[in-house]
């Protein structure tokens, strides 16, 4: 690690204007086991160096897998002309990136050695028992497969004005899935986590054992359960929805890009946005327990990755910023610039995206809710510029007179995230980062978390009418 | 970088690979060179180069398979690429599906390269990408380009296996995309997004101005959009959400693994009718100069045209080697083994087709009849029940003959049932970045559901 950081000190002393180099090597590992087969196991390489110049308000990037000096240098040449093009294509109104406070040092994470001097063997045959586990659980499960994760990272990032990172970190992920069948019925449970650190990060909330029989449990419990009913309801949202409607429906649209091209968050700067009790934020450091999947201690243009308060008891106080968006906001940037391989150029991306907790158990807010739902488990998830959001839920209970009762299947939850916000009665003082098994999608892929407490308030749910 | 040094690479790896102690492998490797510029908030705004050899060996080791990717070219790395595959295939458990496919011959389709694509240069790239974010605002102001792209890629592609085969191919690619959102004053419609994809230099500005021009009117269509009306009826799907939403969940139910793992409804009813008699679906991966073509597939097989549904009757499952050796019973390779060379090959379709039916678009959209029109679906579809609850976007009700925008609409069902019955198809199809070629479709009795 620190032979990259040098070498690439070394190209960079030599170069004029603003120049990024950033060296990015990735291992990953992935093993699949399905209905009785180890149907995959693969490993992944790939290394390189990102090259960006910054010339005449242009951008330019090049990348090389060669790790000379001379590939390298011929990447900068290659990257400054291409900022030139842009800077002749189109006037630009930033010239130059203000000086900021930018990392330097060695920021290794916890878990390298302890995933790694785990061996194949055992990634393997705990793949494949957990699989077995889940298929042996009932005779209705029809299918079962189990997919364990892994991916090695280092980083070295020098920036020409002053940034002279690096950085390794490990990310294990597991995820189970059963099928159930009854009369032709199909029904699935799934069970996900995901982790920065070691596996005692990873298990921490659940066993290996006990994720694999959950989703066994889920899914016959879901072969019998009536659908949902359509419609306007009061919902408490488990961790793992509230992570996604905060990633997905809030933390896209303050993204500085995405608020430049007019995002229902552009110009709300300082208005009431929520409910009071929302505080929202999200960091490059796993806040409240460490381990959260988008950890990251500097971002890939060297700014140390720290939290960012985007709401503040229901007011919007911040957006999401690279270098350059925070120059053109002038303020300071917030750790936000993140690229997903050493060919890609840094975005504006999340990390740990989450709801900061109250002071009520669980237990209390659904003592206090006459009708309404239990929401847990987000399928999937869609949002858009208007904060208008869409996710499956796999396990949706229905609550009555303070009590929960039936489980429903095939229930969808949507609305307008800001307006969903607003109706807010209710958070719990219990915590979890529930999305470590997630990656999220903007052109390139990005390893994410989100999380935060049970939450009640006011959502559309949809299911057969 | 060319043909035959890439093959020529190949063969090493695989060389290596039988050294270290393979019975068989495989090498699949693509060399890629890319220009791009990317377009942020309505103006060019990075040039990327980029331009990379990644290769996937598999190896076969008593039964046992391992497989590594890399981008490591020198020698001494490959050698020790190949070693760590055998390592890995020695602690897998034995698979008697594993093996590779004996060479079979196979046919270059045309129209796959064009040597203009590989002088594009930067200067190039940034006009172009000028040229259409100038268009996007000429035709309405109103939209916000937030992101997108103009691009030339050359690939070269090969693979070799112990077995004999050796394949190559070069192809080139220009595409131009946008990805944004219409606002007008406070009120601020759904993102939306088109391209422009094609094998040649030559009319691929004309491509992309047709795409500007798709682009921005889904962009503005969702502008002043209202409450809904909640009740069960007919839906109109888009191309876009036929390509989108229907077709991704029916053809993950052809593919013989979703059948072998018992995540497909419709694995025992090859023969039978699973959709409307107006459905028929087509997968060819050899259509002359089509993005999506290629002579051969993962594997090294041929690539071939092939029904899969004709008049709602299922015709056939997708299948690669390693599929059709697990099925037994006769089933041979379908030449459907897809994905990149970084990993082990997986099974799917190349390019699907579905056949146009006799009723105009217009005519579709104005039946009469209250219907809501999907121009996008944004939700949850299991792929293996095919459950679907999601939200419509760029979403009309028609009725009498008007349209209005709608929003907030949730649609909820089962994607294998919708499939019985559409009822209307048009006959006005969409070829969606050469990877689809759909029309739209009018379905029946579907759970509608407003904000």
């Amino acid at each position: 690690m620190t032979q990259a950081l040098e070498l690439l000190r070394d190209i960079a002393a030599g170069q004029d204007g603003f120049v990024e180099l950033r060296y990015h090597a990735k291992t990953s590992r992935s093993i699949g086991v399905d209905k009785g087969k180890v149907e995959r196991s693969q490993i992944r390489h790939r290394k390189g160096v990102g090259v960006r110049v910054f010339e005449g308000g242009g951008w330019g990037f090049a990348s090389t897998g060669s790790l000379d000096a001379a590939s390298i240098r011929r990447a900068v040449d290659t990257a400054r002309a291409g900022a030139r093009s842009t800077a002749r294509a189109a006037s630009h109104s930033l010239m130059s990136l203000p000086e900021c406070v930018l990392a330097r040092g060695i920021f290794d994470q916890e878990g390298l050695e302890e995933v790694g001097v785990r061996s194949l063997e055992e990634k393997i045959g705990m793949a494949a028992s957990l699989e077995a586990q889940v298929r042996g659980a009932s005779t209705a499960i029809r299918s079962a497969s189990c997919t364990y994760n892994e991916i090695f990272e280092e980083k070295a990032i020098v920036t020409t004005d002053g940034a002279a990172a690096a950085f390794r970190l490990v990310r294990p992920e597991l995820r189970v899935q059963a099928v159930a069948e009854k009369d032709g019925q199909l029904s699935t449970g799934n069970e996900a986590v995901g982790a920065t650190g070691g596996w005692d990060c990873l298990f921490r909330g659940a066993s290996g054992e006990a994720l694999a029989a959950r989703a066994a449990r889920l899914a016959q419990d879901l072969l019998t359960a009536g659908h949902a009913e359509g419609g306007r309801s009061v919902v408490i949202l488990a961790p793992s929805i509230v992570g996604l409607l905060v990633h997905e429906a809030i933390g896209h649209t303050v993204e500085a890009d995405f608020v430049q091209a007019g995002s229902v968050a552009s110009g709300k700067i300082g208005q009431r946005v929520a409910s009071e009790l929302v505080t929202l934020c999200d960091s490059g450091v796993s806040e409240h327990y460490v381990g959260a999947g988008g950890t990251i201690p500097v971002d890939d243009e060297g700014v140390l990755a720290g939290r960012t308060t985007i709401i503040q008891n229901g007011r919007l106080v911040s957006y999401l910023h690279n270098r350059e968006s925070a120059a053109k906001y002038g303020v300071t940037p917030t750790g936000n610039a993140r690229a997903w391989e050493y060919s890609d150029q840094p975005l504006i991306r999340m990390r740990n995206t989450y709801l900061e907790p109250g002071q009520q158990s669980l237990d209390e807010i659904i003592a206090e809710t006459a009708d309404g739902y239990l929401l847990e488990g987000p399928r999937n998830g869609q949002a858009d510029a208007t904060g208008e959001f869409m996710f499956g839920v796999q396990e949706a209970r229905r609550i009555r007179n303070g009590k929960l009762g039936e489980l429903v299947r095939g229930m969808t939850l949507s609305g307008i995230a800001f307006d969903v916000l607003q109706t807010v009665d209710a958070v719990s003082r219990d915590f979890r980062w529930d999305l470590g098994a997630g990656y999220c999608g903007k052109g390139q892929p990005a390893k994410v978390d989100a999380g935060g407490p049970y939450v009640r308030c006011r959502a559309l749910l949809g299911g057969e009418q | 970088m060319n043909e035959r040094s890439l093959l020529d690479m190949c063969h090493l790896l695989v060389e290596h690979a039988r050294k270290a102690g393979a019975d068989e492998a495989e090498a699949a490797a693509a060399w890629q060179r890319a220009l791009e510029t990317h377009v942020e908030n309505g103006v060019p705004h990075t040039v990327h180069s980029r331009e990379e050899t990644m290769f996937g060996l598999r190896v076969i080791v008593g039964g046992r398979q391992g497989f590594v990717t890399a981008n490591d070219m020198e020698p001494e790395l490959l050698i020790e690429r190949a070693a760590e595959a055998v390592a890995q295939a020695r602690v897998t458990p034995a698979d008697p599906a594993v093996g590779l496919p004996d060479p079979q011959p196979v046919t270059p389709v045309p129209g796959l390269y064009d040597a203009d694509v590989a002088e594009v240069g930067a200067e190039e790239t940034a006009r172009l990408a000028g040229q259409m974010l100038a268009r996007i605002r000429d035709l309405d102001s109103r939209v916000r380009v937030d992101s997108g792209s103009v691009s030339a890629t050359i690939t070269i592609s090969a693979l070799t296996s112990s077995r004999g085969t050796a394949v190559s191919e070069a192809s080139s690619l220009m595409d131009a995309s946008a990805f944004g959102m219409a606002v007008d004053g406070d009120d601020v419609a759904s993102f939306d997004y088109d391209s422009a994809v094609t094998r040649r230099v030559r009319g691929f500005e004309d491509e992309m101005n047709e795409a500007c021009g798709r682009f921005v009117s889904k962009c503005t269509a969702g502008l002043g959009a209202g409450r809904g009306e909640s009740f069960r009826g007919p839906i109109v799907l888009s191309p876009e959400a036929v390509a989108e939403f229907l077709l991704p969940v029916l053809v993950s139910a052809l593919t013989a693994d979703a059948v072998r793992k018992g995540r497909s409804p419709l694995g025992n009813r090859v023969g039978e009718s699973v959709a409307s008699k107006l459905l028929s679906i087509w997968d060819d991966g050899r259509v002359p100069g089509g993005p999506s073509s290629s002579a051969f597939d993962r594997e090294g097989m041929p690539t071939s045209r092939r029904a899969l549904v004709s008049a709602g009757t299922l015709q056939g499952l997708l299948f690669n080697h390693y599929e059709a050796r697990a099925a037994g019973g006769g089933a041979r390779t379908t030449g459907n083994a897809i994905g990149s060379v970084t990993a082990l090959p997986s099974v799917g379709p190349h390019r699907l087709e579905v056949d146009p039916g006799t009723i105009a678009m217009d005519a579709l959209i104005a039946s009469g009849e209250r219907a809501v029109w999907v121009g996008r679906y944004s939700g949850s579809t299991n792929s293996v029940t095919g459950d679907f609850s999601g939200v419509v976007k760029n979403g009309f009700l028609l009725e009498a003959g008007a349209r209005r925008p709608v929003r907030e609409v949730l649609i909820a069902g089962n994607v294998f049932e919708l499939l019985g019955r559409i009822s209307a198809i048009s006959r006005e199809r969409r070829d969606i970045n050469g990877g689809v070629l759909v029309p739209a479709m009018r379905a029946e009795d579907v759970s509608i559901t407003a904000g």
